[in-house]
């Protein structure tokens, strides 16, 4: 996440609508509303994202409540809290964080779903006269 | 043709600008000499020197001759010289030297560089930066084409050329504000004491657009280094069209080689 930062949010700034960028967005304050870079997002301590958060990397070290995609890493930092379901390649989740929904990884084959029901047991009605084709004589009474 | 535009509140010893007329007419671009008055302030001169067919108009002084020429040849095939006297760094980096005697050799050698210039909706035009004049912290909205900003600030400077930070494109102004951080918590203000956090770091925003308006709860100056063009509430915005500025060897700005089109007699 070294990449040079396009737009920096600083902490008590208070951002409402959606911010989208080809380079990095750093978000220090308060968000209410999409954030989606072609580059990185990185979401520091003080953050809070009230919306979806889309990037190619996403570092998440402050709050984020709403979907988060990152197409390559989400790396989520001790102090990170996100509430939403989560869709990313590489996903880090760090001793401390806090995550609260579901994970997707994209392009993989969707995992086998296994019935909740238990396997049922399936009876004839008919049993059929076993003895009528036993040309062999295998179950003749001696 | 030469037009030279002098401001006198830069150029306050009388040897300056005989001296620099006398070199002017040693290299051969010695022109109309005129001064801003209470009759023709600078736009107006810059205006009459068009209808009197110069192609070139060069401002003598700093950035406030400078501004009020860009605004008026912004868009323009007409081109603009500028002899620095005391210019603010950013002035100087954009056109490539601070010295006078050197400008008015770039002037001679006549390398155009084209570039934006930020423009205010009262008219107002700035080359370099604009700083909000405040005196405490205060509470402002920006608002841009997707979304808007709100915070409280200390200090706000709309860049259209800053010599430490490079644009992502020509026609984008950078916004940057320091906020205040209202976190007045104990344990904040601790941790600030003792340094165990570094909000002055995450004070800092930048934000990069085509346009912004901003608004006050009470109208506050607009000042382009020292010198007002404008108050809040203001709409910004990069201009359309190009200046063709000529510049020197050291400027950080693109240029096309010497200028062949025009006659520099």
């Amino acid at each position: 996440m070294e990449n040079a930062v396009d737009t920096i949010i600083g902490v008590s700034v208070t951002l409402k609508g959606n911010i989208h960028n080809k380079g990095s967005i750093q978000v220090n304050g308060t968000v209410e509303g999409e954030v989606k870079s072609d580059e990185n997002v990185i979401v520091g301590e003080t953050a809070k994202i009230k919306g979806p958060v889309i990037a190619k990397k996403i570092e998440a070290s402050g709050e984020i409540r709403g979907l988060v995609e990152a197409s390559e890493k989400l790396e989520i930092n001790p102090t990170g809290k996100i509430y939403g379901d989560v869709n990313a390649k590489t996903l880090i989740i760090k001793e401390g964080a806090i995550f609260v929904g579901k994970s997707i990884m994209p392009n993989q084959p969707p995992a086998e779903v296994k019935s909740k029901e238990e396997p049922k047991t399936v009876v004839p009605e008919k049993i059929e006269d076993l003895d009528s084709d036993d040309k062999h004589g295998f179950f003749s009474k001696k | 043709m030469y037009y030279y535009i002098f401001d006198l509140k830069k150029c306050k010893k009388k040897s300056l600008v005989t001296d620099i007329k006398n070199y002017l007419s040693f290299l051969g671009i010695s022109g109309e000499f005129t001064y801003p008055s209470t009759a023709y302030n600078t736009k107006e001169l810059v205006e009459l020197g068009l209808s009197k067919k110069y192609n070139t108009i060069v401002g003598v002084g700093g950035d406030e001759v400078a501004n009020d020429i860009a605004g008026v040849l912004c868009g323009k095939n007409e081109a603009m010289g500028l002899i620095p006297v005391e210019p603010s760094e950013d002035l100087a980096s954009l056109i490539g030297t601070r010295n006078w005697k050197e400008a008015c050799d770039n002037l001679r050698s006549r390398r155009i560089a084209e570039m934006k210039i930020g423009r205010t909706a009262n008219g107002g035009a700035f080359m370099t930066t604009l700083n909000l004049d405040l005196k405490v912290p205060t509470a402002v909205t920006v608002e841009f084409k997707d979304y808007i900003i709100q915070a409280k600030i200390k200090e706000l400077v709309i860049s259209n050329y800053h010599v430490n930070q490079s644009k992502i494109a020509d026609d984008y102004l950078d916004v940057t504000l320091q906020s205040v951080n209202e976190d007045s918590s104990a344990i904040a203000k601790i941790s600030s004491f003792l340094g165990l956090n570094s909000t002055k770091a995450k004070d800092f925003s930048l934000f990069r657009a085509r346009s912004l308006r901003l608004f006050t709860s009470s109208q506050i100056p607009l000042l382009s280094n020292d010198h007002q063009i404008a108050k809040t509430p203001q709409l910004i915005e990069s201009s359309d069209d190009n200046l063709r500025l000529i510049v020197g060897k050291r400027t950080s700005l693109a240029t096309s080689g010497p200028d062949q089109t025009v006659d520099q007699k």
